[in-house]
């Protein structure tokens, strides 16, 4: 007897067996040279995750990261969005500033698969210990260089502070993002709706996008490495990284000189695809095929408009005319029901066509949801040093070799004894030296 | 060292040489059974690193996008919104409903590196005897990947359907982006898709990994909405350590101010200043130099005080206001913060950096003629990344697949195409090929 498909893959992913699994990454070392850096900080975490052993290589005041968050919470002094993703990793201090740092460094570059530094471009080249003096130690080393601007292009050495804010604009997601101005806007700056305006992504989602982007190049480029012994510099870009999953924008400017603008809560491909009003805030809701459109109206108790001649192909649904006095139809509907009530009566729909419908979450209602629970997607740890943490879990899930959770984090220079003593054989005496004169 | 870094890493990174390097994935085949963008741009990034691709669609019309995007623009018979997930591959048409389909489809799985599909939860398995646990029959080193917006089993996957924007309103992304008291802010790009797109390219990668190390293949799964949640950086660790959620603060960085999104002369720019430094910086630039000793301004802690940072929002937005974008970032050179341009497709179609580093990436294509579209995003010193063809028609390559690959005489694929099983465009937009096609240059073999 076969089990269905949902029972067999829920115990082949179960998040209560994943620490008897395999780590697909655990026999490789990364340096996580990283300062300042967020982008390089989720990387190595996402490399921590799926079994790497990873260092980071941080100053011996600590990262200036140390102290990004909110400012009305924090855990011993550490900010939040640095402990969010500080997962899976031995912190040790190096000055990377002085030679003596730089030559520790390159003995251990010369052990390492991978570096991974967000400094401005040319700094850790400007030390001695950039990819071109890394490499002749260890030829199989996988270089990942972190930038606003990337590494080479007329743009490269320009230096300059760099933010996710930056990288979001330059990425032209902020462009497409937002509310409209409209002919009932008096001023072009929005006076009257600040929000109708470039609007950036709530989190630092070019970091994300940039260490997604890093990690995609530096598994291939691992894999290129059995075949070929090669190492290799990876240059990733964040506004870039982000810019990639702009779909058709160069295109549509190419093929018809349009500039893509932002459209609020329409769609620019198909409606109904929007946000609308619920009794208890908002909600997501599409119907956008022939039948899913049907079953909406269905649903609404307006079957009559799928024979509305402004709804009644597909693409006279997106016509920007039409989605509008579409949404506005579904609005005036939805406004008058919760959530909940919409959700069950799309879950009872018997068809034809399928109503996609969810809540807007705020975090607390996400967090509510046992199914991310379920699914291992959140986890509450317990941590020795940092107590009680809500935190993302590892994000794939894998039959043979699952990703998880190690530790959420340490203060800098928690593990100098252990690296040091592992990779160096230096012991206390040594240690104290080092740490007297600022190395370490 | 006497080369400059920076001319050194141009020598390095020259894409003028790329085509004349080796692929980081070159020898990996995958098939990509997948549709619209998840699963379809999943295999993309993987082919711009090298993957063979082979993608599947039904005959006649194929993937939905090639008739779906921007409110109808057609170019060359293809919606725009088709080509950027679909670089590099060899494109066919096998009708999976078919038994004679479905075992084409196992004995290229047989020959693959890697399987993608997106279709619900078992659907694979149980309508076409193509999931995971039949094609690791013929094939124990697979590698299978499948998208879907809740997941394979949970609670929210029976039975619920998903798009991109679904996944960014239960997320929580949603809730924590653009302004209080507005309304909520769709993210301009299926951000869902393609990010958990680029997630799913990871994974897949560590499996690979795995299996270069082991021999052993497994099943991967990447869930839209568990894609953005773990995007979504603080915002977990705070409602656990505080019970409220993080508010949204409009474009200004919840952590870094002053920040945020002004109106210049000729469109927008981003402005942060987000140390001590940075804003004695921005004072001087401000014609202000004493605000960087106000009280209410001079500690980072009082910066960020809403009050205080809405009138430094207001302060910057005026001196913005009366400037170019040029301008405002070459004052923010000159005197140490961070500005840029919000950038249009427009201004990157037209930016020499992002074309110097082919993330713009014009090409002359064989059957579109001249194309630009976004290049690979990660640059590879040894490996680069490339795009060498651009969509193809419905079944354009059917012969190279079926003889190149499987052997298939043309009598064989002959009786096929009768039946209906395998087949190429119908004479319809989206799946046919330009008007001014020749009738040449489909492989044929």
């Amino acid at each position: 007897m076969n089990p269905r498909w949902a029972e067999w893959i829920r115990h082949a992913e179960d998040p209560a067996r994943v620490s008897e699994m395999p780590e697909a990454l655990d026999d490789l070392l990364v340096l996580d040279c990283s300062v300042g850096h967020y982008g390089g900080h989720v990387l190595s975490g996402f490399l921590g995750e799926l079994g790497a052993e990873v260092i980071k290589l941080e100053p011996p005041g600590g990262d200036p990261a140390r102290r990004w968050g909110p400012p009305d919470a924090t855990v011993h002094g550490e900010g939040l969005a640095f402990l969010a993703e500080g997962r899976n990793r031995h912190y040790a201090t190096l000055d990377l500033t002085q030679p003596e740092g730089q030559g520790l460094l390159r003995q251990l570059a010369a052990r390492a698969d991978v570096l991974v530094e967000g400094f401005p471009p040319g700094q850790q080249d400007a030390w001695g210990i950039g990819f071109r003096h890394l490499q002749p130690l260890n030829p199989r080393l996988i270089y990942v260089a972190l930038s606003t601007h990337g590494q080479f292009g007329p743009r490269a050495a320009r230096g300059g502070p760099e933010y996710d804010l930056i990288d979001q604009a330059l990425s032209g997601l902020a462009f497409l993002t937002g509310e409209p101005t409209d002919a009932t806007d008096a001023t072009d700056d929005g006076h009257d709706r600040p929000e109708a305006v470039p609007t950036r992504v709530g989190s630092w989602i070019s970091a994300y996008a940039q260490a997604a982007w890093a990690g995609v190049a530096t598994l291939g480029a691992l894999h290129w490495r059995e075949q070929s012994g090669q190492g290799q510099m990876i240059d990733v870009s964040g506004a870039e990284a982000l810019m990639r999953y702009l779909e058709y924008t160069l295109l549509l400017y190419h093929a018809a000189g349009e500039v893509r603008q932002r459209l609020g809560v329409m769609d620019g491909a198909v409606s109904v695809y929007t946000f609308v009003p619920v009794k208890d805030g908002w909600a997501f809701i599409a119907g956008y095929t022939d039948a899913n459109f049907g079953a909406i109206c269905r649903i609404m108790g307006r079957p009559e408009l799928t024979r509305d001649s402004r709804f009644r192909t597909t693409l006279d649904r997106t016509q920007p005319e039409n989605r509008a006095a579409l949404r506005d139809e579904v609005a005036k509907w939805s406004v008058n029901y919760t959530a909940s009530e919409i959700l069950a009566k799309v879950l009872a729909d018997p068809g034809p066509g399928v109503v996609v419908f969810g809540p807007v979450n705020g975090p607390s209602q996400t967090l509510a949801e046992g199914h991310w629970w379920e699914r291992g997607c959140f986890g509450r740890v317990s941590d020795p040093v940092y107590g009680l943490l809500t935190l993302a879990m590892p994000a794939w899930r894998m039959t043979r070799t699952p990703p998880r959770l190690k530790t959420p984090g340490r203060p800098a220079g928690y593990h100098n004894a252990d690296v040091y003593a592992r990779y160096f054989g230096f012991g206390p005496d040594r240690l104290a030296d080092l740490r007297s004169r600022g190395i370490i | 060292m006497g080369e400059s870094y920076f001319d050194w890493a141009a020598r390095l990174f020259d894409p003028s040489l790329l085509h004349g390097k080796p692929e980081a994935l070159q020898g990996i085949r995958v098939l990509d059974l997948s549709v619209i963008i998840f699963g379809p741009a999943t295999a993309d990034f993987l082919g711009e690193l090298g993957a063979q691709v082979i993608k599947v669609e039904m005959p006649g019309g194929g993937d939905v996008t090639r008739i779906l995007g921007h409110a109808g623009c057609f170019w060359k018979n293809v919606s725009v919104a088709f080509f950027p997930q679909n670089h590099s591959k060899y494109h066919i048409g096998v009708d999976m409903h078919h038994a004679d389909g479905q075992a084409l489809i196992r004995k290229l799985a047989a020959r693959s590196d890697i399987v993608i599909e997106n279709f619900k939860p078992g659907t694979t398995e149980a309508k076409w005897g193509l999931g995971y646990r039949q094609l690791r029959e013929v094939n124990p080193r697979l590698i299978y990947v499948a998208n879907t917006g809740f997941g394979q089993w949970g609670p929210l996957a029976e039975g619920r359907a998903s798009y991109d924007g679904l996944a960014q309103a239960v997320s929580g992304l949603t809730a924590i982006s653009g302004f209080e008291g507005a309304l909520p802010t769709k993210v301009g790009n299926y951000l869902g898709d393609w990010f958990g797109a680029c997630l799913a390219a990871m994974g897949t990668l560590a499996a690979l990994r795995w299996r270069d190390r082991t021999g052993e293949g497994q099943f991967v799964e990447m869930a839209q909405c568990e894609g953005l949640v773990r995007a979504l950086d603080w915002t977990w660790l705070y409602a656990g350590l505080t019970g409220r959620d993080r508010p949204k603060t409009g474009n200004r960085d919840p952590v870094f101010v002053p920040s945020g999104i002004f109106r210049c002369r000729d469109g927008y720019v981003a402005v942060v200043a987000g140390t001590d430094g940075e804003f004695q910086g921005l004072t001087t630039a401000l014609g202000q130099p004493a605000l960087a000793e106000d009280p209410r301004f001079r500690m980072a802690a009082a910066r960020r005080e809403r009050a205080h940072a809405d009138a430094l929002d207001a302060l910057i937005g005026a001196w913005c206001r009366g400037r170019s974008r040029e301008e405002v970032q070459v004052a923010a050179r000159t005197h140490g913060f961070a500005a840029a341009p919000v950038m249009s497709g427009r201004d990157q179609y037209e930016d020499a950096h992002l074309r110097a580093r082919r993330s713009v990436w014009e090409s002359d294509d064989a059957l579109y003629g001249r194309i630009v579209d976004y290049g690979p995003a990660p640059k590879l010193s040894a490996t680069p990344a490339r795009h060498k063809w651009v969509g193809r028609p419905v079944g354009w390559h059917n012969a190279h697949v079926l003889k190149g690959i499987l052997g298939l005489t043309g009598a064989e694929i002959a009786d096929l195409e009768r039946r209906g099983v395998v087949g190429r465009w119908g004479d319809q937009r989206g799946a046919k090929p330009p008007d001014d096609w020749q009738g040449t240059g489909a492989p044929e073999l």
